[in-house]
């Protein structure tokens, strides 16, 4: 009875409220660890009659709770920048944890299919086999079969560890951008190599027992009030990225030589006398190092005065200038039906526009590609 | 025979009980220590209390007030009071609480002062003005002898860190 009176009075002047935010600019690793028990005993020294004595009071012990904090964040600026086709392309992330103690954290790699809005542009295609991987080895650079670990395991306070997302870009004409983030829950750690379960906030209106450390969210909403891939104070975390195909156009570049195979009178050097074989070559060059061309189609129509020697299409690998068009070409049939073709060069030859169409299946960035053909003079 | 547990256990209750208050028992004078914090109830007019309430759930950057209550349960009235309480390990000293005499503080647990009077030697030499973050120790004096059945309480403000 005596006490709930006096502490009426002291919470009679409560204007002091100001004073709660003095030390909560601190690092994770300077806080109280989580499970740490806090006593507090006063001593007392007074005289009766005279006679020193002294007292001590009963011990208060309360025992801290574990405040999960943590931030994600993404480590690059601007978009990743990839080709059709291209596997392992990685986004790039930051986990720190800001907890009092020591956690674990479950990654999960997301593709945004909607427009978030946080990133410049429109979403318009998604990778395949997307995954998350932890910096294992710790130089923030993805590598594969050594950053192997799918979820962070016992990350210190105010430690940070950097994942990566990885995925393929798919074959598809007109991707232009796509948007991914890394979720992040935060899990239980203390057993090393254990993957925690993810962790669950103490209900606030359970009667808590002193002694048993709580839970408590304190994280903050990462993407902003606006957007709802993450909320405050729900354990969780997400960041963006994107990925982005920038090279729409190479620089290639085709040369056409001819030279004189036979002319049916001199072995040394033929010339190009009416029943000569002519050997036409198209030296296709993609002087773009990064980034390959597909699907190139090269029509050339065969001269006045000659004719086309049927069957005598060679697409292949360059040869030496001057001496051979095509070191290692494979034959191509005239006729339009490429059904049977296996290679991914295919040509024809059109007798009635005199017109030869040679399809090559990619030029390699940095590489090229020949193609030849035979006609007679008439 | 069926009936002998209930005893015993409320025996058994009291035997847990008493060395806590064994401990404070032998003097006249008893302190009792607790740590509470502030929550915010709602009020019937739709206003928002602040009450103390025991520290359950407590974390990092969290502020807590330590009450101390005393009481001269003995017959004699006690002269020369002195609550003397060491800050616990892990909270940091903010300032008295609202309604509790000003405590004097000590940054060594021996030199006892007013927290303006008291400075704090700087490595380089020289000293600076003492920070509540300094104080180690708080204290407080009864000036009047404490009569028989009298009591009350101090209280201070401290973060947890």
């Amino acid at each position: 009875m005596f006490v709930k009176r006096a502490l009426a009075v002291m919470l009679a002047g409560t204007g002091t409220l100001a004073l709660a935010t003095a030390a909560q600019a601190q690092s994770a690793a300077s806080e109280t660890t989580a499970g740490t028990s806090i006593s507090n005993t006063a001593s007392a020294t007074y005289t009766v009659n005279g006679a020193p004595q002294t007292a001590t009071s009963t011990t208060a012990t309360f025992v801290v709770d574990r405040k999960v904090n943590f931030t994600v964040v993404t480590t690059q600026t601007g978009f990743t920048q990839v080709n059709l086709g291209q596997q392992d392309a990685v986004t790039t992330f930051r986990v720190t944890n800001l907890t009092n103690g020591v956690q674990d954290f479950l990654l999960d790699p997301d593709q945004q299919n909607i427009s978030v809005g946080i990133l410049p542009g429109t979403d318009n295609f998604d990778l395949t086999n997307l995954r998350a991987f932890v910096d294992s080895n710790n130089n923030g650079i993805y590598d594969p079969g050594v950053d192997t670990a799918t979820w962070i395991d016992e990350l210190a306070p105010d430690a940070s560890v950097t994942v990566f997302i990885v995925g393929n870009v798919p074959n598809q004409a007109g991707a232009q951008l796509a948007f991914d983030s890394l979720h992040v829950t935060a899990a239980a750690g203390g057993s090393t190599a254990v993957k925690g379960t993810a962790l669950v906030a103490t209900d606030l209106n359970l009667g808590n027992a002193d002694n048993t450390v709580d839970i408590v969210f304190a994280d903050d909403d990462s993407d902003g009030l606006l957007y709802l891939g993450d909320v405050a104070r729900n354990g969780q975390g997400r960041a963006y990225a994107g990925y982005q195909v920038v090279t729409t156009n190479v620089a290639l570049s085709v040369m056409k030589s001819v030279r004189v195979l036979d002319d049916g009178v001199n072995t040394l050097n033929p010339k190009a006398i009416p029943g000569a074989t002519l050997e036409y070559c198209l030296r296709v060059v993609n002087a773009t190092l990064t980034t390959p061309a597909d699907a190139v189609t090269l029509t050339d129509i065969v001269p006045t005065h000659t004719t086309y020697v049927p069957g005598s299409i060679s697409i292949g690998t360059p040869g030496v200038l001057g001496i051979a068009c095509v070191a290692s070409g494979s034959p191509e049939d005239d006729d339009a039906d490429d059904s049977g073709d296996s290679d991914g060069a295919i040509a024809n030859y059109d007798a009635g526009t005199k017109t030869l169409t040679a399809r090559l299946d990619r030029v390699a960035g940095g590489g090229s590609t020949a193609v030849s053909f035979k006609v007679k003079i008439d | 025979m069926f009936r002998s547990p209930f005893p015993l256990t409320a025996v058994a209750l009291a035997a847990v009980a008493l060395p806590a208050a064994a401990a404070a028992a032998p003097g006249p004078l008893q302190i009792s220590s607790r740590v509470m914090v502030e929550t915010r109830a709602r009020a019937a007019d739709g206003t928002t209390r602040l009450a103390l309430a025991p520290a359950r759930r407590v974390v990092p950057g969290d502020r807590v007030t330590v009450v101390l209550a005393y009481r001269n349960t003995g017959a004699q009235p006690l002269a020369g009071v002195t609550l003397d309480n060491p800050i616990p390990r892990g909270l940091v000293y903010r300032a008295p609480a609202p309604g509790s005499a000003a405590p004097a503080v000590s940054l060594d647990g021996r030199r006892y002062a007013a927290l303006d009077q008291l400075r704090v030697a700087l490595p380089g030499g020289g000293t600076r003005a003492a920070l509540p973050d300094d104080v180690t120790h708080v204290r407080w004096r009864l000036d009047r002898p404490l009569t028989a059945g009298g009591g009350g309480e101090f209280a201070f403000q401290a973060v947890l860190h």
